[in-house]
């Protein structure tokens, strides 16, 4: 690694502090911003509470102190990377994410490597034939595709797969109480995970498809092109190793800004196909107001997104050998 | 003739053979899973954490409490203890415990455990601890098979309390390691997520987001019992997503309304499901609007009662609940057996008189057809109560009520009408649960208009005659006389409709013929499943 490389990550990681801070405080005043907290809400489950009961509640939680006092000692714990207690879940935050995230990483980047491997090969395919019928078909079928609601196309693939032709299963993410290990876990996860994760990838196939077949058009327009075509190459390799390189730029920004957008994109399919995953738990503690999960899940998720940009900025580097980290 | 008799031989031996598969099916089978599905998911395993309904179904499996019930009018019978003996002047309740029941970390259950149970666990923590044992005076245990319960005065639904959900009976030793004079200590135990219990089935497993195992409780008292190996409550947070995991066969049961209504009917069409709203009678879940006697218009006791013409009852459970339901009369529902007054008809639907009613009331129509606006809030929990708001919303502005709906959700909601009691008028529901002293008389008497409690009287209605009449049903141990003074109160809150009863909603379960044996008394989602078994 060259040191303007690392003296670049050292720069920017600086500029993740404040960034980190910035949506930690947002999160916390919009949170905030909504009437009603845990208390109401847990003496509304239990059914006969009393005001002391509440009382007793509201102390438990400090949410009886004033909010610039809950503020202070929020940012104290994320300082020491306590993300706090869920009085909803009744169980520390941090436990309840960690539990969840394998499952929301799994289905995450099954999406984004089929979404990313369908997208650049159907936009690629597509910049070849320009004009042709493939052209148009992909083109159309991206469009359709695009405008289809998640959760409809979940449901969807859920009526076909799952009671139609009874081959895939409809939800959940192993055969619960199967006791299956090793090798017939994983393929048990897997197995589970293709009707989620192909619902979540198909907004970003279309996505993919379209920008790398525009960006692959513009490139076609440049004067190395021409050269490799000069020069005899078949025109796959011009497409593939010429073209297609650097026409992937737009579509790795794209995907980087995208991945908090996925993140919400599967809060739907866990919900539609009760994947345990963060998902499910941003929308659990969504309406139970588990103010504390909320900030925390809000928290580690605006963290990896930020991370992932940063990630996104480094590819730059290894993509287009041009692009050099001042 | 010849023919004939044989012919008739033919029709009794295939009756006989009919009979003896009827008997054979209905023999129950040790063994096997039933896998049910509910959202959301429980928070904690143990009712001493909430009350909540997806805590309560997996909770009674785990617990038990000193008695079992049977029938819908939950007769009481013996649990953990086997027999009991009550006071003439109905203080002491002496009750002697099964010998041999075992924890399911092997412990001997003791009376100390009761006492513990009652005094430092549910008394302080559960949400209606305090409505059945308030007038505790003392537990006493002169030996470990014996408790004896002395109160200060007779409660007339004392029987009532033993039930594994409302008095579970928890270790001892387990629970007072943590420490217990800390209130957050309980909620934060480990013993929420990982309870230990007397009862038929115990935790194997709870991957949360995903699935709860349970398994037979080898040492389960019960000789046989249970007969599943194991139960597994599987999350799926998505109503249709349920519907089909019910429909594909991924699960048995969906209990307690887990299947949106608007599915119900074409799934209950299915010759392999099985649709029953029994065995919920001794929760009896009823919903009404409640309204804000505060305000001017709405403290005229014409103006609800026009209102309440104003709604067409059987609309609202045809249409809005897809006929899950019947329309309500009261503050008591029909199902319950003992106390419900059958003189009562719901209100008439009849626009005209609501009409007439608001003009007499001084409530005249202006010249645009307005007589006065309201604010309705709807009960945060799901398409029905939106489409149950826009119901009430077009049929009040028939009469002249215009009417603006605000969306809340389930916190400010809560915080809106039990704390800044700054409403008109909201749909809610709640339970009668097993006796009208404690699930009617706490949204009535003028003593529960306190802030920040839910559930409670948050209309502000003051009326000392139902107070009266609470108040002395509630030490009442005679139930012909408790009848008539319910009677009496129930007509009242007819007559004046401080809250607007609208429908009996129905639990409506739905399972896979495959399940025998869900069905046993009045609380048959909370009652252990001991005696369920699947094909």
């Amino acid at each position: 690694m060259s040191p303007a490389t690392l003296s670049f990550i050292v720069r920017r990681l600086a500029q993740v502090i404040p960034v980190v801070f910035a949506i930690a405080t947002m999160n916390f005043v919009l949170v905030h911003l909504a009437p009603g907290d845990a208390a109401d809400i847990l003496a509304g489950m239990a059914g006969h509470a009393t005001p002391e009961f509440v009382a007793q509640l509201r102390r438990e939680f400090g949410l009886d102190l004033p909010l610039y006092q809950q503020f202070f000692i929020y940012m104290g714990k994320l300082l020491r990377f306590d993300l706090g207690f869920s009085y909803i879940q009744q169980t520390p935050v941090l436990n309840l994410i960690l539990d969840r995230l394998p499952a929301t990483v799994i289905l995450m980047v099954s999406a984004i490597i089929l979404a990313m491997t369908l997208g650049i090969v159907a936009g690629v395919t597509a910049a070849m034939r320009y004009g042709s019928w493939v052209d148009a078909v992909i083109s159309v079928g991206a469009l359709i595709v695009y405008a289809t609601p998640v959760f409809w196309l979940g449901l969807m693939l859920i009526v076909l797969f799952a009671i139609k032709l009874g081959i895939l299963p409809s939800g959940g993410m192993i055969e619960i109480g199967s006791g299956k290990s090793g090798l017939a876990y994983v393929l048990d996860v897997v197995w589970h995970l293709i009707l989620p994760a192909s619902s979540l990838a198909l907004f970003y196939v279309a996505v993919y498809a379209r920008l790398m077949r525009s960006s692959m058009l513009e490139i076609y327009t440049f004067d190395f092109i021409m050269t490799a075509r000069a020069k005899g190459l078949p025109e796959r390799t011009v497409a593939w190793s010429h073209a297609a390189r650097n026409a992937l730029l737009p579509v790795v920004t794209l995907a980087g800004v995208q991945l908090g957008h996925l993140l919400g994109g599967s809060i739907l399919v866990e919900t539609v196909f009760g994947w345990p995953g963060l998902g499910r738990l941003v929308f659990d503690a969504l309406l139970q107001r588990d103010l504390n999960l909320l900030l925390g899940i809000l928290f580690i998720s605006s963290v990896v997104v930020v991370f992932a940009n940063l990630l996104v900025d480094l590819l730059y580097g290894f993509l287009d050998p041009r692009i050099v980290h001042k | 003739m010849k023919s004939c008799s044989s012919k008739l031989l033919h029709i009794c031996t295939l009756l006989l053979a009919a009979s003896l598969a009827t008997a054979q099916a209905a023999e129950p089978k040790k063994g096997g899973t039933l896998t049910y599905t509910f959202h959301p998911e429980p928070s904690a395993l143990s009712t001493l954490a909430t009350t909540a309904v997806p805590v309560a179904l997996v909770s009674s499996m785990i617990f038990d409490s000193l008695l079992e019930y049977q029938g819908a009018e939950l007769t009481p019978k013996p649990g953990l203890a086997e027999s009991w003996t009550i006071s003439e002047d109905q203080k002491t309740y002496t009750f002697k415990l099964r010998p041999g029941v075992k924890w399911h970390d092997g412990q001997p259950l003791t009376s100390a455990d009761v006492k513990f149970s009652v005094e430092k666990a549910v008394k302080p923590f559960h949400s209606r601890g305090k409505v059945y044992f308030g007038t505790l005076e003392a537990v006493e245990t002169p030996d470990t098979q014996t408790v004896v319960f002395k109160l200060k005065k007779p409660v007339p639904y004392f029987m009532r309390s033993f039930q594994p959900n409302e008095t579970p009976i928890v270790p001892k030793h387990v629970l007072e390691k943590a420490n217990l004079s800390d209130k957050k200590t309980l909620r934060q135990s480990d013993f929420m997520q990982k309870p230990i219990g007397t009862g038929p089935f115990r935790l194997k497993e709870w991957k949360k987001g995903s699935h709860v195992i349970l398994e037979r409780n080898p040492d389960y008292w019960k000789p046989g019992r249970p007969y599943l190996d194991q139960i597994v409550l599987r999350v799926i947070p998505d109503g249709v997503g349920r519907a089909i995991a019910l429909e594909n066969g991924e699960v048995d049961l969906a209990p307690m309304n887990a299947i949106p209504l608007a599915e119900i009917g074409r799934l209950a069409k299915l010759p392999k499901i099985v649709k029953s709203t029994e065995g919920t009678e001794g929760l009896g879940p009823i919903m009404w609007l409640e309204v804000n006697l505060r305000q001017k218009p709405l403290a005229d006791a014409r103006v609800r009662q026009a209102m309440s013409m104003a709604l067409d009852r059987n609309k609202i459970v045809d249409v809005v609940w897809f006929g899950q339901g019947k329309p309500a009369t009261g503050p008591i529902v029909s199902s319950n057996p003992v106390y419900y007054n059958k003189a009562l008809k719901p209100f008439e639907y009849n626009p005209d008189k609501a009409n007439k009613l608001l003009d007499e009331a001084g409530y005249p129509r202006g010249a645009n057809g307005v007589r006065f606006k309201l604010t309705q809030n709807f009960l945060p929990y799901g398409d029905s109560w939106v489409r149950l708001s826009e119901y009430i919303k077009q049929e009040l502005g028939k009469v002249g009520i215009e009417v603006e709906t605000q969306s809340l959700d389930l916190g400010g909601w809560l915080k809106r009408i039990y704390t800044s009691w700054d409403y008109d008028f909201t749909s809610n529901f709640t339970h009668n649960y097993s006796d009208p002293s404690i699930g009617v008389q706490r949204a009535f008497i003028s003593s529960n208009i306190r802030k920040g409690a839910s559930f409670t009287n948050s209309m502000d209605y003051r009326n000392p005659r139902i107070d009266q009449l609470f108040e002395a049903a509630s030490v009442e141990m005679d139930p012909q006389k408790r009848k008539v003074l319910f009677d009496e109160a129930q007509q009242i809150l007819h007559d004046e409709q401080p809250v607007i009863f609208l429908m009996e909603i129905a639990y409506t379960h739905l399972w896979n013929q495959r399940v025998h044996g869900l069905i046993q008394n009045g609380i048959s989602m909370y009652s252990g499943w001991d005696a369920v078994w699947v094909d």
